[in-house]
């Protein structure tokens, strides 16, 4: 298999020659990350001051400040990123990650962003929402020319107004999308104060199609993904957001999948507080516990984290809380597999009988295809937790640190507040009178005949 | 022979004749069987000769029924068929014929005019006229030269039927035991096919399915159904080619054949000039070499003598059909009106006819080493591909497959029919190595009997 290092020296022996004559001397350095866990929020060591935001296993890129203008370096380069343990892909993104590191800036600030391509085709950032110059919205073709592999583009603009945002390419996107390429833009708003919370999370939602046993997505596929992930990780091995009781908090998401993604958040009511347009007035805003991202949209939400506890925080299609799974298998429910299950079983040694009883793999440990993760995993206090793909958890604790972000296990419910198992007598079902008992699966049987005797 | 050269000058000497060729008591079995038994390493007889009342019988069964008492192995099959195959003992009894005819000619006839047979597929038909006893005293030591050479022919022609034999055995030993895994292969995805189908009806039953998936699980069932009835029609009828063979019937003819044809060896064998192989030990081309060195001695006394006419009838037949009816007549002839030029240009067209013809025979064995050799490299290397890259490369499939399943990514459904196609892949295998015992055959049968050191045909009974 080629390694990242193997991957990336071709390209980067290309690009070293390019950025030289385009002159090394004034480019700022291209920061890399190698890892796939969270980074701690990145306070600002110069500049105007703000409140930095944790992206979920991701990381913020750093700058340089040169004549009061904030400099950014990103690398589109070919990565291998880490979806879950036992699980890695091949994809494009930027200095080491996909998605690349969150770009976070301030109201006002004038931002320059150089852009080397390291990529095998040329491509473009379009910076998502941003109010900018024509000529700096990244459009191959209608705006600029693509940046062909081994050269380096500036775009220089003005960060005009606070708000959730997102780069990605606008040359060749639906490859390189597909293969990964996009990242957080935040604008904090000039006034620290203005919309301040006490954790503010952001991720990026995407999908891939990644055949089990293989490392690249099908960038052809339009809808049918088998990950569906928050910043490329996909459950269980995204990691939990943790908040400290009663914190104020924002979670920020932006839709980068091709289809709509209801979040929800259990245990607390929350309001969307901002669009990829800017914040809802506060007048506007309307109390939910599910609020759907559309495509290529952004939402902020926030709440007040009063619940302790390990609340579930996920995308409310089931399927996207799946890993891999095949979408064309049929519904085994309810099928008797007395005697043919020792048929098959002699014919394919090591065959199990499954999903006769629902779809749930249960705690089955069986070997899978290689460079892939179970349909449903991931272990609670309580077993199996059975989900995949867009699926975290909100740890609401009491007396963590202002910037503690550590997992801090598994909540400790007080006594008497888990559901149990009622053990006494259980009572036989009310009946209405004269009616006798339903047989839902004869009915369908009796009913299915009656038909193909007509 | 060298008794009848030496007295064929004289008339006179005729005499002499009856004391020097007698009967050998066993027809000229023993020389014949020589010969077979150094081409296939298997004795032709049980006690050394044929079989000729109850005792012998009785012998041969018990040899027979002892072999029979576990699974034939390809070389105890040859044997039985050389010990048992009754055409090839019909071939063994003309030789007794032609010994006897060899005996006659050489000893003094009854008073006759004119002497001419002709014999062919066992058949003898003589015709007598009455003529001069001097005549056939001056005949007679040609006739005896005649016989002897005739002797000679016939037998190399039937250890050459006994090499046919045998060649046709293992073929069709091959042929049985690999139409026998076929049918169990067949019954394999007939099984595999059944477990769909009723799990196809359960999930019916369960509201999963519609009547038409159900139904077309069913179809795929009701075919693999008539394959296998297919299939085991071709095992009984490869199984009764073998059986005749053998020569078996009754209680023998419940043999047991081993479960799997005989591994491929490790390496094919290398033969160097196998058209010289061919042209040295095919019995057919020294049968025919003989001949052609008997014409051209015919054609030396025709043209000496002149007045005495010898025709060889008959062609070389070298491996197709049946033997063709061969046959000589001697007359002496007045030259009245001719001195004999016809006789020895007939004689000289007869010689030339037999030269092209063992000329045809060599080409024919030459293309036929070449050919079968060809296909015997070719085989093993087909046969190779599918032990180590067809068969390996579905077994691997078929463990992906299952490791699909077990993530719910493929269905049970796909499960069977990947165990189908690994079913499938198994029979192309069996199928190859087949092809490849066929092909050994084939080129033993071309180089005349002989493949090396013979290595590994027999024993592998189990792959």
């Amino acid at each position: 298999m080629t390694t990242r290092r193997s991957f990336l020296s071709g390209a980067a022996l290309i690009g070293a020659g390019m950025v030289t004559k385009a002159g090394a001397a004034s480019l700022p350095e291209a920061p890399v990350q190698s890892s796939a866990a969270t980074a701690p929020p990145l306070v600002p060591p110069n500049g105007r001051p703000y409140n930095p935001v944790v992206t979920l296993n991701g990381w913020t890129l750093p700058w340089r400040m040169k004549d009061g203008v904030k400099e950014f370096h990103l690398v589109a380069e070919p990565v291998v990123r880490e979806l879950a343990p036992g699980m890695t892909a091949n994809l494009w993104g930027y200095n080491g990650q996909s998605p690349g590191p969150t770009i976070e800036v301030v109201e006002g600030d004038r931002v320059r962003i150089f852009v080397t391509n390291k990529l095998p085709e040329h491509t473009s950032v379009h910076w998502h929402g941003q109010l900018l110059p024509n000529g700096m919205d990244g459009i191959t073709g209608l705006t600029q020319p693509g940046i062909q592999p081994g050269k380096t583009f500036v775009y220089e603009f003005v960060a005009r107004h606070a708000g959730t945002f997102m780069y990605h390419p606008h040359a060749d996107e639906m490859a390189q999308m597909a293969m990964g390429m996009m990242g957080f833009w935040i604008t904090h708003p000039k006034d620290p104060k203005q919309h301040a919370v006490e954790r503010d999370f952001v991720f990026l939602l995407s999908a891939y199609d990644i055949e089990p046993g293989s490392y690249t997505p099908k960038i052809n596929t339009m809808l049918d993904f088998n990950l569906w992930t928050f910043n490329s990780r996909a459950f269980p091995g995204i990691d939990p957001m943790v908040v400290r009781k009663n914190d104020r908090v924002r979670i920020r998401a932006g839709n980068l999948t091709m289809t709509n993604h209801p979040i929800h958040l259990h245990g607390h009511t929350f309001e969307v507080t901002g669009t990829d347009g800017g914040w809802v007035r506060p007048s506007a805003r309307w109390p939910e516990v599910t609020t759907d991202v559309a495509v290529g949209q952004m939402r902020a939400i926030e709440f007040v984290a009063d619940a302790p506890g390990d609340w579930a925080f996920h995308c409310h299609k089931s399927h996207h809380t799946m890993n891999a799974m095949g979408h064309n298998v049929p519904t085994m429910i309810g099928v008797d597999h007395t005697g043919v299950a020792e048929k098959i079983n002699k014919l394919v040694p090591g065959y199990m009988v499954m999903g006769d009883k629902g779809g749930s793999m249960g705690d089955m440990q069986m070997p899978l295809p290689e460079n892939t993760l179970p349909m449903m995993s991931g272990d609670g206090p309580f077993g199996g937790l059975e989900m995949g793909g867009m699926f975290t958890t909100v740890k609401v604790r009491e007396g963590l640190a202002r910037d503690d972000y550590k997992d801090p296990g598994w909540y400790r419910h007080p006594k008497g507040t888990v559901a149990y198992e009622w053990t006494g007598e259980v009572p036989p079902a009310p009946r209405a009178p004269g009616v006798p008992p339903s047989k839902p699966t004869e009915t369908m049987n009796v009913k299915r005949d009656a038909k193909h005797h007509h | 022979m060298n008794c009848l050269h030496k007295l064929a000058g004289g008339a006179s000497m005729a005499l002499l004749l009856g004391g020097c060729a007698s009967l050998s008591g066993d027809g000229g079995f023993g020389a014949a069987a020589g010969v077979s038994e150094q081409r296939t390493g298997l004795s032709a007889s049980v006690a050394g000769r044929l079989p000729r009342n109850d005792d012998d019988a009785r012998a041969l069964a018990a040899v027979i029924d002892k072999k029979l008492g576990q699974p034939l192995a390809v070389d105890e099959a040859v044997h039985i068929a050389l010990l048992n195959n009754r055409g090839l003992q019909a071939s063994y009894w003309s030789l007794g014929i032609a010994e006897a005819d060899l005996v006659q000619a050489g000893r003094l006839q009854n008073p006759v005019f004119d002497f001419k047979r002709s014999h062919g597929g066992g058949e003898v038909s003589i015709e007598r006229t009455l003529t001069f006893n001097l005549l056939s005293l001056i005949m007679a030591p040609l006739a005896g030269r005649i016989e002897g050479r005739r002797y000679e022919q016939t037998k190399l022609l039937v250890s050459n039927e006994a090499l046919k034999v045998a060649a046709d055995t293992r073929r069709a030993w091959v042929e049985a035991v690999a139409a026998n895994q076929s049918a169990e292969y067949a019954v394999q995805v007939e099984e595999s096919a059944q477990a769909s189908a009723e799990l196809a009806d359960r999930m019916r039953k369960a509201g999963n399915w519609s009547a038409m998936d159900v139904a077309r699980e069913q179809a795929y069932h009701a075919q693999t159904v008539a394959d296998v009835s297919a299939a085991r029609k071709a095992a009984v009828a490869a199984r009764e080619k073998l059986t005749r063979l053998m020569g078996l019937s009754g209680a023998q003819t419940a043999y047991k054949l081993p479960d799997h044809l005989p591994e491929l060896p490790a390496a094919p064998q290398e033969l160097g000039d196998i058209e010289q192989i061919a042209v040295n030990e095919r019995l057919d081309i020294q049968a025919a070499k003989l001949d052609t060195a008997h014409t051209a001695s015919t054609l030396g006394l025709t043209k000496t003598t002149r007045f005495i006419n010898v025709l060889d009838l008959g062609v070389v037949s070298n491996s197709e059909g049946r033997t063709n009816a061969r046959g000589y007549e001697l007359s002496l002839e007045i030259p009245l009106f001719e001195w004999g030029s016809t006789r020895v240009a007939r004689a000289e067209a007869t010689y030339m006819q037999s030269v092209n013809l063992l000329a045809q025979a060599a080409i024919n064995a030459r293309s036929e080493a070449r050919e079968s050799y060809a296909d015997y490299r070719a085989s093993y290397e087909l046969a190779r591909h599918y032990r180590d890259h067809v068969v390996p490369l579905r077994k691997k499939l078929a463990d992906e497959t299952l490791l699909r399943y077990n993530g719910m990514l493929m269905s049970v459904f796909e499960l069977l029919a990947d165990a189908r196609e690994q079913s499938a892949a198994v029979n192309g295998y069996i199928g190859a190595l087949k092809d490849y015992w066929t092909a050994q055959a084939n080129l033993e049968a071309a180089l005349g009997g002989r493949l090396g050191d013979r290595q590994s045909t027999n024993k592998g009974v189990t792959p």
